[in-house]
């Protein structure tokens, strides 16, 4: 059975609803982005029910012959409402949003909305924490992270936000040698034309300025770290576009 | 000799009838107007009797639509007894008398505390006003059409999405009864109130609660339904 795991107050009124209700015939549906936790959610309140994809119209009427009890997946993709007899049983749909709010108004008893990963902090934490600890364990990391919070992508909620820690588990850990080879492999694919050491030159310089410019604060100190004149520095910035 | 002394005849109309003195008190009423009295407020009613009363002696018949919770009224008689009293009788609209019978197989016996708790909860992710609650925890398990009615609870609650100082009340409701498929069942009485409300579901509320033989009353401020309770 797949854990579900909250500290949002919002998912666990959604909880505390499905488990009321859990032994009752009624229909339910969850709406939500993708990739907010609704799927895993249901799976650990129903482990017992079957589930059907919604896409699949002819699977989802023999199932809804045969169960009492099922998991319509994918549930906004379904046109043919009309074909849909949830009387007496116990239907929980999952959906990545509402299509036709009439329709879905007039067959389901409980709609509950499932809150983007934007608006429940306390599980973004908790999240990263745990991607966090996975990505060192894959990529056999013993050092402790730090990571850096205003990166972390929410865009696509678990998806963005665990590809966003990977990524920077990744760079912060990443040696010289790691990083000539992925260059290596991005030249290999992206050379082409007659003004290519222009067009891949900010690849080396707009990340040295900037971590740079964080590191020792002014564009003099840098320059004289750096080596070059501090003319030479202040055209790269601007070249680069770097605030 | 034949009789003319009708008082036990208006005693049992089903027209509610109700004698005023010149001071507005009640000096008579019958068994349909004591009903009424639950609901309708007697000064209110004095108002009306004297609002609509004939110009001279004898009665006028007034056509107009008056509504009491569930008790619907499309006319009234206003007539003076004597110099000292006036009367009022109002005449009942018809309602469709459909025949109320139920498919036994979609009603499950259910707690109906959990529907509302379950639907509570839902509304307050909405909502996030306070609300009281005052539930008769004790109400037996009866015969519910789940889905349905959880629809029909969502949508009334969904009535006062915006409202606040939110009451609940959920009891049995005593004396009272509906006939269902030839049988006498008991009634429970759900009642939302607030400090206002959207109408825009009322009819989408009225035809759910219909289905499954639920009566409404629809005020400003509040949402009142009777349940049959089927054991």
């Amino acid at each position: 059975m797949e854990q579900f795991f909250t500290n949002s107050e919002a998912v666990r009124q959604i909880v505390k609803g499905f488990n009321l209700t859990k032994t009752l015939f009624v229909s339910s549906i969850l709406v939500g982005e993708k990739h907010t936790g609704k799927k895993r959610l249901i799976s650990s309140l129903f482990p017992k029910a079957p589930w059907v994809d919604g896409r699949d119209m002819s699977a989802l009427q023999e199932a809804l012959r045969v169960h009492d009890e099922l998991v319509i997946t994918h549930f906004e993709q379904i046109s043919k409402h009309d074909a849909l007899d949830f009387q007496h049983k116990r239907i929980i749909a999952i959906a990545d949003y509402i299509d036709n709010v009439r329709n879905v108004d007039n067959l389901f008893a409980f709609i509950y909305m499932m809150p983007p990963l934007r608006e429940r902090p306390e599980d973004v934490d908790y999240l990263t924490k745990r991607f966090a600890a996975e990505a060192k364990e894959i990529l056999m990391i013993d050092e402790d992270l730090t990571l850096d919070h205003s990166r972390l992508d929410l865009s696509q909620n678990s998806k963005t936000l665990k590809k966003s820690i990977f990524h920077q588990v990744m760079h912060q850990n990443a040696d010289a040698a790691t990083i000539e080879e992925t260059l290596y492999h991005y030249f290999l694919k992206s050379l082409q034309g007659n003004n290519g050491y222009k067009e891949h030159i900010h690849l080396f310089e707009k990340p040295l300025i900037e971590a740079g410019l964080k590191k020792f604060g002014s564009q003099l100190q840098l320059s004289q770290v750096l080596g070059i004149n501090r003319n030479t520095l202040r055209k790269k910035i601007h070249e680069h576009a770097i605030d | 000799m034949l009789s003319i002394d009708f008082k036990p005849f208006i005693e049992c109309d089903n027209s509610p009838f109700i004698l005023f003195t010149a001071q507005g008190k009640i000096a008579y009423l019958n068994n349909a107007a004591e009903i009424l009295m639950g609901y309708a407020d007697p000064k209110a009613l004095y108002d009306i009797a004297l609002a609509y009363a004939p110009k001279d002696y004898g009665y006028k018949t007034t056509t107009l639509s008056l509504q009491y919770d569930a008790l619907h009224f499309y006319a009234i008689t206003v007539g003076y007894q004597d110099e000292e009293h006036i009367c009022i009788r109002l005449y009942h609209q018809p309602r469709l008398n459909k025949p109320k019978t139920l498919s036994s197989d979609k009603y499950v016996t259910t707690d109906i505390n959990t529907l509302l708790e379950a639907n509570i909860t839902l509304f307050q992710m909405i909502n996030k006003n306070e609300l009281s609650l005052l539930v008769d925890q004790d109400i037996p398990e009866f015969k519910i059409d789940q889905n349905h009615f959880s629809k029909l609870l969502r949508k009334t609650l969904h009535a006062f999405r915006a409202s606040d100082s939110i009451y609940i009340s959920l009891k049995f409701l005593v004396g009272e009864y509906v006939i269902i498929n030839g049988k006498k069942e008991g009634l429970i009485q759900l009642k939302v109130e607030a400090n206002g409300r959207y109408n825009d579901e009322d009819s989408a509320i009225e035809t759910l609660a219909n289905e499954n033989h639920i009566s409404t009353a629809f005020k400003e401020h509040s949402i009142t339904l009777q349940i049959p309770f089927i054991k």
